[in-house]
């Protein structure tokens, strides 16, 4: 019974209009908000899964000391659902048709790999075969190098230490062959099970074991959790993310994500806000009403939560009845996109910031101004105007930004984006406020219209308290639209400028100095000229300042680079995607220093002017530290950790030459050719690399969009909503300038002028006020480089001018249609 | 001003003449008949009182005549212009220049002040100084110390004062008023027409309203009954007994 008072109570108030839009406002806060957060989550989650590849796995575990971990971490793996592989690798010399070679060997087991695939060739010169395991027992798949520096043909055998296998295939690609330089030595891929028999791995030799593990999320950060106190120094847990290939595209496009989500909770919150706290204005007469009737005060506050919380429930189921089917559309886009089944993710967590946003604004706006009629006698509320003390509006003010900063913090965690956010909020609403002023009171001075131009400044002066609120809301709501739409360009563009269509997708390494040009020509002849060609040199950092480096640094810290060869380089002038952070590029005809990557600077410690000794076979090489250089380690160009002037301390050190060019997919059989031409030298082809990079951008991209696009139509219903707040009071004025003799197109193009004036005025301080934000944002969040973004600044106050005269326009519509004696009839 | 004054519309011609006005609007099943077969003269400068029941379509009558509605049958023709045929724009002008209204409830916009609901017809017709004359105008029916009050704070009879003085502002050749003292007491009902006979009197203002105040209903010239949505006229001696 008392639930069917409530309902009836609710169905009554769905006849107010006020009531509607607050309803609306919360339902389209909750929808927005919770498909971005689920769709967000579920793009994190393929984004990691396509990006996983590039470790044959979701999460590998490295052991590089030689020992394989114990058996009940992976029965641990196997009872939480996850599937495991494992891999070893390791160096050693092998035997073949007479000849000596040292090769680096990677075993794998059955399951291996457990994302990804491989590329063999069965046949010499055959088609390229895509398989998902690697060889069986008693075989081997080897480089193509390998196969000619051996003189061998298919079929031969090879012998591992004192195990004589069969080469049954050639390796073109492996998933998680990745990027590194380092493995020169030629691959050959075995079974796991036929290592013990090559009797190869003795205590002490450098063996890496690589357990693979593969499962779904949550499944994967638990055994995480449960892995992480049990490891070693030795042991790495690593994620794609961790990698260096993808690491900063991943991160760029999550930052997206939730900058996009914190924007929505923003815009979620400012429509609620703007549609409840009109609202509570509206029950002012209410409110008196039913203190004449003689509810008391806790009464009308209880009537009242009771009231907000029950539209904050539809609202909510309201909500997620838009979100859920939206997302599952949109992550299905997801799936034809990339042409295979996407798993889809249902991340309950998504949705609570969405719940608390709702929720939260609603009270925070239509609350506070309903309570403080509690005290107030019912003739003074009927007989006072519902704008309220300046003194409660700064109280409430304080208390909004408060609330939806509280929100976003809460949804974002991130205080760079909470503070750049509301930094540029409080700068547009300071803004807004004193240039808005002043222009209005401006306007006092012009009195009296007759033209539609005249007409529509004096309607600004007369709307001022509403017109500035109007402004406020506005520019905030373009500023966030803006924001977003100004970082989803520069994101976009930076990709496209990082992997152009045409970006080298094979590597040529180990190339002899007398070969250089023949190589050159080769590919030239075939249309594929090649870029730039970098001399390198392998030596290992072996002291620093004369003590043992290792000793230098602290033994405790494990330092992959110490472990192994680096690639020493000269050159003379600094690759455009390197920046020197610190210190100086070598002048011409230097010939002394050392430039080093800033990030492996950093573990070292090293400072400008540290002397660094280099071992490079039999010689040694000292150089002082010179300069630091960023490396953009996805740019899928060679990067080098070392870099010397031309004719400095390597001059003289035997050098090998690297290099990449772009081999369009169609024409790899020229591989074949050049291979035979030129059997020592090294292809690493990265093309599915690049082509799986470009497909993860599309998929971000369309994330970007339809986030962007989503963000924008919420805007819009945020702009909406606050127009209609003043709906009726536009319309009686309408009725009224009619009745008073005004023409309907005077009426229509001073409403329009109007509501532009305001409209184009937002928007040119909303869009400032988003680049301020970007900013912000673009160093901290972005790492890019800040410039003004003219193809946004101008078009956007522009459709923003429009787009509000139109909503004046729309909303004046009633106003027209009717004889102004109805109209008023009806306005009563 | 008077740029719209129609050449044939000289002193002789009626300032108001409507023939055989009938008005229907539609109920959800079938028509309500509000008004039926209307006829009237008014001439310049003269006062007509409008009188009858609740509901019997006095309202509706005097929008018809404003030019605020159109009727359904029958020509309203105010000074000189055929305003049952004039496009709503050109009604508009109509309106602007020559029409002041006075609402049975009031119409003021609650958002603006008493001084701001005065200024906007003087604005729409693009006059200058439009806050000097509405304060002459405000001061004039009493609420010069009002001024930057909103309807909100102002008592019912002071609302009724703002909404005559916006009637009056353009200067008007014809007002009509819905129950101009509906809401005031007699001293103050008694001052509100004071200020309309003056009117019709010092600016030859044509006056035509709607009143349950007999008082005021015998200072016009003449008295209109209207019910059932027909409209009569009783003779010099019905009306003065
Ligand atoms: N647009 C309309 N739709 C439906 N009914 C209408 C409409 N306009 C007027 N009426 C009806 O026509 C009748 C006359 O209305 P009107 O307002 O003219 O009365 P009135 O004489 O002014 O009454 P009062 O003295 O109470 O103001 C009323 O019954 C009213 O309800
Ligand atoms: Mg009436």
């Amino acid at each position: 019974m008392a639930a069917s008072q409530k309902l009836h109570s609710v169905g009554r108030d769905w006849r107010e209009r006020d009531v509607r839009v607050v309803l609306a406002a919360l339902m389209i806060a909750v929808a927005t908000v919770a498909t971005i957060a689920l769709f967000a989550s579920q793009l994190q989650r393929t984004l990691v899964t396509s990006a996983s590849t590039f470790l044959a796995a979701d999460r590998q575990l490295d052991v590089e000391n030689g020992r394989p971990i114990p058996h009940s971490w992976l029965e641990e793996a196997h009872s939480r659902g996850l599937r495991t592989g494992q891999m070893v690798e390791f160096s050693t010399m092998v035997f073949g048709g007479d000849r000596f070679q040292l090769v680096s060997v990677k075993a794998v087991s059955d399951e291996y790999p457990l994302r990804g695939d491989l590329e063999i060739q069965t046949r010499e010169g055959g088609p390229r075969e895509t398989v998902r395991s690697g060889p069986p027992p008693g075989e081997v798949w080897i480089n193509p190098r390998l196969l000619r520096l051996l003189g061998l043909t298919l079929g031969d055998t090879l012998e591992v230490g004192n195990e004589t296998l069969r080469v049954s295939a050639l390796l073109l690609r492996e998933p998680d062959g990745g990027f590194s330089m380092s493995a020169l030595a030629p691959r050959v891929m075995m079974h796991k099970n036929d290592v013990a028999a090559t009797g190869v791995i003795q205590t002490g030799s450098r063996v890496e074991y690589v357990y693979l593990f593969a499962g779904d999320t949550a499944a994967l950060e638990s055994f995480g959790a449960w892995l992480k106190p049990q490891l070693e120094p030795s042991h790495e847990w690593r994620s794609v993310r961790d990698g260096e290939t993808l690491s900063r595209s991943l991160q760029r496009a999550e930052r997206f994500l939730l900058l996009g989500g914190s924007l929505a909770v923003l815009l979620a919150a400012v429509a609620v806000a703007v549609a409840s706290r009109q609202y509570a204005m509206s029950q002012r007469d209410t409110v008196a009403l039913l203190k004449t009737l003689g509810l008391s005060g806790p009464g009308i506050a209880r009537l009242y939560l009771r009231r907000l919380a029950i539209w904050g429930i539809v609202g909510i189921v309201g909500g997620l009845a838009i979100a859920i089917p939206l997302f599952w559309i949109l992550a299905s886009m997801l799936g034809n996109l990339l042409d295979r089944p996407v798993e889809l993710y249902f991340d309950p967590n998504a949705v609570f910031p969405a719940l608390a946003t709702a929720v939260v604004s609603l009270f925070a706006f239509a609350y506070p101004p309903i309570r403080r009629l509690r005290h107030v006698p019912a003739m003074r509320v009927l007989r006072s105007q519902p704008t309220g003390e300046h003194k409660e509006l700064w109280r409430d003010g304080v208390l909004a930004l408060v609330a939806i900063f509280g929100l976003v913090w809460l949804y974002a965690r991130e205080l760079d984006l909470v503070v750049a956010l509301l930094g540029s909020v409080v700068l547009l609403l300071l803004v807004l406020g004193l240039v808005g002023g002043v222009l209005i009171a401006g306007l006092r001075q012009i009195r009296g219209g007759g033209n539609a131009w005249r007409l529509a400044l004096v309607g600004l002066y007369r709307h001022r308290g509403a017109s500035l609120s109007q402004m406020a809301v506005f520019g905030m709501t373009i500023m966030l639209a803006a924001t977003l739409l100004l970082v989803r360009t520069s994101l976009l563009d930076d990709w496209k400028a990082q992997l152009p269509e045409k970006a080298p997708n094979h590597f040529l390494i180990n190339i002899a100095p007398d070969a250089k040009d023949d190589v050159a020509a080769f590919w030239r002849e075939r249309g594929h000229p090649l870029e730039h060609l970098y001399p390198m040199v392998r030596g290992r950092l072996t002291e620093l300042n004369g003590t043992p480096v290792k000793e230098a640094i602290g033994n405790d810290k494990n330092i992959g680079a110490l472990n192994r060869e680096l690639n020493l380089t000269w050159m003379d002038s600094l690759p455009d995607d390197n920046k020197i952070v610190k210190g100086e590029w070598f002048t011409p005809g230097t010939v002394s220093g050392v430039s080093v990557e800033a990030e492996l600077a950093e573990r070292l410690g090293l400072k400008l002017g540290d002397r660094l000794t280099f071992t490079v076979g039999s010689e040694t090489v000292t150089e002082p530290v010179t300069s630091f250089r960023t490396v953009q380690w996805d740019s899928m160009k060679p990067n080098f950790y070392m870099a010397f002037p031309p004719g400095g301390g390597l001059d003289g050190l035997p050098a090998t030459w690297i290099t990449s060019f772009y081999l369009p997919p169609d024409q790899k059989t020229d591989l074949n050719a050049f291979t035979r031409q030129f059997p020592t030298i090294s292809v690493l082809e990265i093309d599915h690399i690049i082509a799986r990079i470009q497909e993860i951008i599309r998929q971000v991209t369309l994330a970007i969009e339809t986030i962007l696009g989503m963000i924008l139509a919420a805007a819009l219903v945020v702009m909406a909503a606050v127009v209609s707040a003043t709906l009726r009071d536009r319309q009686r004025e309408g009725a009224l300038l009619r009745t008073l003799g005004g023409r309907q197109s005077l009426l229509v193009r001073s409403t329009m002028l109007e509501f532009g004036v305001l409209g184009g005025f937002a928007g040119i301080v909303g869009v400032l006020a988003a680049e301020a934000a970007v900013y912000a944002l673009q160093y901290r969040m972005f790492e890019g480089s800040f410039s003004w973004h003219w193809s946004v600044i101008v078009p956007v106050p522009l459709a923003s001018a429009l787009l509000v005269s139109l909503l004046g326009r729309w909303q004046l519509g009633p106003v027209l249609s009717v004889s102004p004696m109805l109209l008023l009839r009806r306005l009563e | 001003m008077n740029q719209m004054t129609n050449p044939n519309a000289d002193h002789h011609t009626p300032m108001l003449r409507v023939t055989g006005l009938s008005h229907r609007v539609p109920l959800e099943t079938d028509t309500l008949t509000i008004l039926q077969g209307v006829n009237l003269e008014i001439n310049r400068g003269e006062s007509v009182a409008i009188v009858g029941r609740s509901g019997s379509g006095k309202t509706t009558l005097l929008g018809l005549l404003a030019g605020l509605d159109t009727p359904s049958e029958g020509s309203v023709e105010l000074d000189g212009a055929m305003i049952s045929q004039l496009s709503e724009d050109k009604r508009a002008e109509l309106r602007a220049s020559r029409v002041g209204f006075v609402f049975q409830s009031f119409q003021l916009l609650p958002a603006l002040s008493a001084l701001e609901n005065v200024m906007l017809p003087l604005e729409l017709a693009g006059m200058d100084n439009p806050d000097r004359r509405a304060r002459e105008l405000l001061e004039r029916v009493g609420l010069g110390e009002r001024l930057n009050h909103t309807p909100r704070q102002l008592s019912g009879g002071e609302q009724q004062r703002v909404a005559i003085a916006r009637a009056f502002a353009c200067e008007p050749v014809v007002l009509f008023a819905d129950e101009p003292t509906g809401n005031l007491d007699n001293r103050t009902g008694q001052a509100v027409s004071d200020l309309l006979m003056a009117l019709n009197r010092e600016q030859g203002t044509t006056l035509v309203m709607v009143t349950h105040d007999e008082h005021l209903a015998a200072r016009c010239a003449r008295q209109l009954h209207i019910e059932a949505g027909q409209l009569s006229e009783p003779t010099a001696e019905e009306s003065v007994s």
